[in-house]
């Protein structure tokens, strides 16, 4: 009975680190298949269950590791909202793409966190990565109706952060972006019982 | 008898099992209790057996015959052996006691086993109860352990409570420690200023009344001073005094040497030489005791003048001294005010202690103790307030929210029934026309109707005229046809008079019909301007959500992003770009020279390489040019000049002047001379030598000659 009750607990930071973690292999998902940056500089790692590309490039790991660690620290106080990953033309800054990861705070198993007395959730992992991997594969499956990016683009991830959130160091407040003219798709949402992750891409709809 | 003694040992037996169950021992005492009281009934069960055999005791039978008859049997003829023979009667008696005795066994036999039996179901009745009560036993025992446990979290709740009580009773005490302590602290700063305060006044005291000595002091100093002042000035006086009468007497001396000398004048006159000079040494002698007096004079006058200066000191310092007098009585002047404040201060104090306790009357009654419990109050004041205001705020918005979609539905509803207007003149038009459309078809299906009846008629005729031509035929004919004809013409009529009524029902129940549907289509109309307008708040409310989070949220990014840094480059490379090409336009600008400077100054030092090589090639050519043209000139005696395209002129070694001179063009086919003045002045060589023998060079060595002949004739003339 214990047994089982431990197999299936997530903690809070559990379910963070499951967030960001799904935030690192989209990301770099998106800047592959959007094609960000050379194929060459990717390199293919199994998750999910599935085969993912992942950057090499040391200046975009390090971004993304700074990023991720600070946005999980939010995501456990409850400070963020949205992570959007902007595309944006670098030649005059218009913003082409925009893939929201709106974050929704969840209660989890009430029973069972009363008695652990935190929060937890008791879904399964398996489960919860099964749910995952239909998003990656909807990410992917993207590339065929989003627009082809055929100037120099470059990335960049705004976080949507509760008002009262301080700014730490290296970071900064960002303009609030728009895309004229967007066309919104919703992709699959996935919860870890105490997260839940809505993924939707928004692109600039052709002239 | 037997059977009371029955009645008692079966009560007696029973006795103690009513009494385990009555009273429910504990299960050893039980155990002990039901032994003991087993034993008892034994006991009493052996008395009775006794008392029953104690008929029998002189006779044979021992005090032994507890035990079982078989036993009893087997003492008795040992019993009997040891006697001596009975009489007849004796054993007749004997014997009837014995059947007495058997019959006595066997009921007590009998009484025995029921005994057992009862003993047995008693046996049994005690298992059942003991079992029993050893369940009782257990629920008891659980029972006590729960309410021991009970009482265990009862007693730890107690000590928590306790422990809370003590607590709070320490935070109470502590507070109160605190509190005493501040107050102690207070009024030990209100001792310490009112110390301080005596001490200031005291030192003050003390000042003033030092000043005071010091005045009284300097002031007896001063009078002293001035005393010795006027002593002095006396003295001075008296001194210069006695420089009066010094110099009165000086002047008598001088007077008197004046006479003396007169005097001895008068004696030189009078006694001449001797006497008057060694009157005038006595003279001179006194007169030098008088000088040395005046030595010390003038020392005393020194002295006096050294006290003089003293006194004036003693003066100044008597100044000085006033002036801390004066700064004393400032500072005094000074702390006057301090200590003004002071007073004000207590004052101030004993104020404020009123408001404070005048405060915390008020919290008293507010019914808060502490100051922290007060502002807790005001607090949740302040909050309720500033949730009261947010909730205003709310509801006016949504007021204001709900009179606009009031107006817009107003709009709304204005344009549906403007609409409807339309709709409705729209159906009139049409009802009116469907009317007339009907009104016209009725005719034309009656003017069909007609025609056809009339061709049935003519059809009739036909046959009528085909079957038989005769008068009354035709009549009949004429009459059948009038009356066809009339019938049409009644027909007509009535299509008229009906046509008219159903006309104007139908068109009232289309009409009504029409209206209906109007109406439905109304009807759906505003249902699907609710509908829209639901689904328009719907959207309201999305669209607030979804703007909301944009306001409420703030959006962070990192500052070393890869937009940012490929935006960085991006500018880099434009500037880097911009740089070139303003660097290139320059260069070009500039002739290209800073292309590549390398290359420049290669190309430049290969230029100037060049232009030495050329310099010194046409140098060279030059000075070879000369030379050739020196030595032409030297051997053949011509000095030849090329003046443009293929023009040569030629002057001669020994020509007489510069403008003696040939000019020869080149031709396709050699070489020809050209007519100058001078040419026309050889006419001769030229006729001989260039048209005869047709040979420049001939002419030219003849010209030669003949110019050299001609110099050194001249020379020979000379």
């Amino acid at each position: 009975m214990s047994q089982q009750q431990t197999t299936n607990c997530i903690t809070l930071r559990g379910s963070a680190q499951i967030i960001c973690e799904y935030l690192k292999f989209a990301i770099n998902s998106v800047l592959f298949q959007r094609g960000l940056y050379p194929p060459e500089t990717f390199k293919t790692e199994q998750q999910y269950g599935i085969t993912l590309l992942m950057s090499e490039d040391p200046l975009i790991k390090s971004f993304l590791t700074n990023l991720l660690t600070q946005s999980e620290e939010w995501i456990l106080n409850k400070k963020v909202t949205k992570l959007s990953l902007v595309i944006i033309n670098v030649a005059n800054k218009e913003v082409l793409e925009c893939w929201d990861f709106n974050v929704q705070y969840e209660d989890g198993d009430v029973a069972l966190s009363k008695e652990k007395n935190e929060t937890v959730g008791s879904k399964e992992l398996k489960k919860i990565q099964q749910e995952i991997r239909e998003v990656m594969l909807q990410v992917a499956a993207t590339i065929s109706y989003l627009p082809l990016l055929d100037c120099r683009c470059s990335f960049d991830v705004l976080v949507h952060a509760k008002p009262h959130c301080d700014i730490p160091e290296k970071w900064a407040e960002a303009e609030p972006i728009s895309i004229p003219n967007a066309q919104n798709v919703q992709l699959k949402t996935f919860s870890t019982s105490l997260h839940k992750m809505e993924t939707v891409v928004s692109y600039k709809l052709a002239d | 008898m037997a059977k009371e003694s029955d009645m008692s040992l079966f009560s007696d037996v029973l006795e103690p099992f009513r009494r385990v169950i009555n009273t429910d021992p504990p299960k050893d005492k039980l155990s002990a209790s039901s032994k003991l009281n087993f034993s008892e009934s034994n006991q009493s069960l052996k008395e009775d057996f006794s008392n029953l055999l104690s008929n029998k005791r002189k006779s044979t039978l021992s005090s032994s015959e507890l035990l079982t008859p078989e036993k009893r049997s087997r003492i008795e003829p040992s019993a009997n052996t040891t006697t001596a023979p009975p009489s007849p009667w004796e054993a007749k008696r004997l014997k009837i006691d014995l059947i007495a005795a058997k019959a006595q066994i066997t009921k007590l036999e009998a009484r025995v086993n029921h005994q057992h039996t009862i003993r047995k179901e008693m046996q049994i009745l005690f298992e059942e109860e003991k079992a029993s009560l050893i369940d009782q036993h257990k629920r008891d025992e659980r029972a006590l352990s729960d309410m021991e446990e009970r009482l265990q979290v009862i007693r730890k709740r107690e000590q928590e409570l306790k422990d809370e009580h003590s607590e709070a009773l320490k935070e109470f005490q502590e507070s109160k420690s605190k509190w005493e302590k501040d107050k102690a602290d207070f009024q030990k700063q209100i001792a310490d200023l009112k110390d301080k305060l005596l001490e200031a006044n005291v030192s003050s005291k003390d000042q003033i009344s030092e000043m005071k000595k010091d005045m009284d002091e300097l002031l007896q100093a001063l009078e002293g001073a001035q005393s010795e002042v006027e002593m002095l000035k006396k003295e001075v006086a008296k001194q210069t005094n006695r420089a009066e009468q010094c110099t009165s007497l000086r002047t008598q001396l001088e007077k008197q040497t004046f006479e003396l000398q007169e005097v001895t004048n008068k004696l030189k006159e009078l006694e001449y030489e001797r006497d008057s000079y060694k009157d005038w040494q006595q003279q001179a002698k006194t007169a030098q005791k008088r000088l040395s007096n005046m030595a010390e004079l003038e020392k005393e006058v020194i002295r006096l003048r050294a006290s003089e200066r003293c006194l004036r000191d003693a003066v100044c310092n008597k100044l000085l001294l006033e002036e801390q007098v004066h700064l004393l009585t400032t500072r005094v002047e000074a702390l006057q005010p301090v200590q003004q404040e002071l007073h004000e201060a207590k004052v101030k104090m004993a104020s404020l202690e009123s408001s404070l306790e005048e405060w915390k009357n008020a919290a008293r009654a507010h019914g808060v103790d502490s100051a922290r419990a007060l502002s807790s109050v005001l607090e949740s004041a302040l909050s309720n307030q500033l949730t009261a205001v947010a909730s205003h705020s709310e509801a006016q918005s949504q007021m204001a929210q709900l009179t606009e979609e009031i107006a817009t539905v107003k709009y709304e509803r204005d344009k549906v029934t403007a609409k409807l207007n339309d709709l409705q003149a729209v159906r009139k038009n049409q009802e009116s026309l469907i009317h007339r459309l009907q009104k016209r078809l009725l005719l034309v299906t009656r003017e069909r109707d007609s025609y056809r009846q009339q061709l049935d008629c003519y059809e009739k005729e036909l046959t009528v005229t085909l079957c038989g031509e005769s008068g009354a035929g035709s009549a009949a004919l004429l009459s059948a046809r009038v009356e066809q004809l009339e019938k049409a013409l009644q027909g007509y009529r009535d299509l008229l008079a009906a046509h008219d009524q159903e006309a104007h029902a139908k068109t009232v129940e289309g009409l009504r019909a029409e209206a209906s549907r109007w109406r439905e289509e109304a009807e759906t109309a505003r249902r699907e301007t609710s509908k829209l307008r639901a689904q328009r708040d719907q959207l309201q409310a999305h669209l607030e959500r979804l703007a909301a989070p944009h306001r409420a949220a703030k959006v962070l990014h990192l500052t070393d992003n890869p937009a940012a840094a490929a935006h960085k480059e991006m500018q880099v490379d434009l500037e880097a770009a911009q740089e070139e090409i303003k660097r290139l336009k320059a260069a070009l600008r500039d002739g290209g020279m800073a292309v590549c400077p390398e290359e420049m100054q290669q190309m430049k030092q290969q230029l100037e390489n060049s232009r030495i090589k050329l310099k010194r090639m046409k140098e060279e050519f030059t000075s070879s040019a000369q030379e050739y043209r020196d030595v032409v000139y030297m051997l053949l005696g011509y000095k030849i000049d090329r003046t443009g395209h293929k023009n040569y002129r030629i002057s001669n070694m020994y020509a007489e002047s510069a403008e003696e001179y040939l000019t020869f063009t080149l031709c396709d086919d050699g070489i020809e001379m050209v007519h100058t003045e001078y040419s026309a002045s050889l006419s001769e060589l030229v006729e001989l030598y260039l048209h005869h023998h047709r040979s420049i060079p001939v002419f030219l060595s003849a010209l030669t000659m003949d110019l050299f002949t001609r110099t050194t004739m001249q020379q020979e003339v000379q």
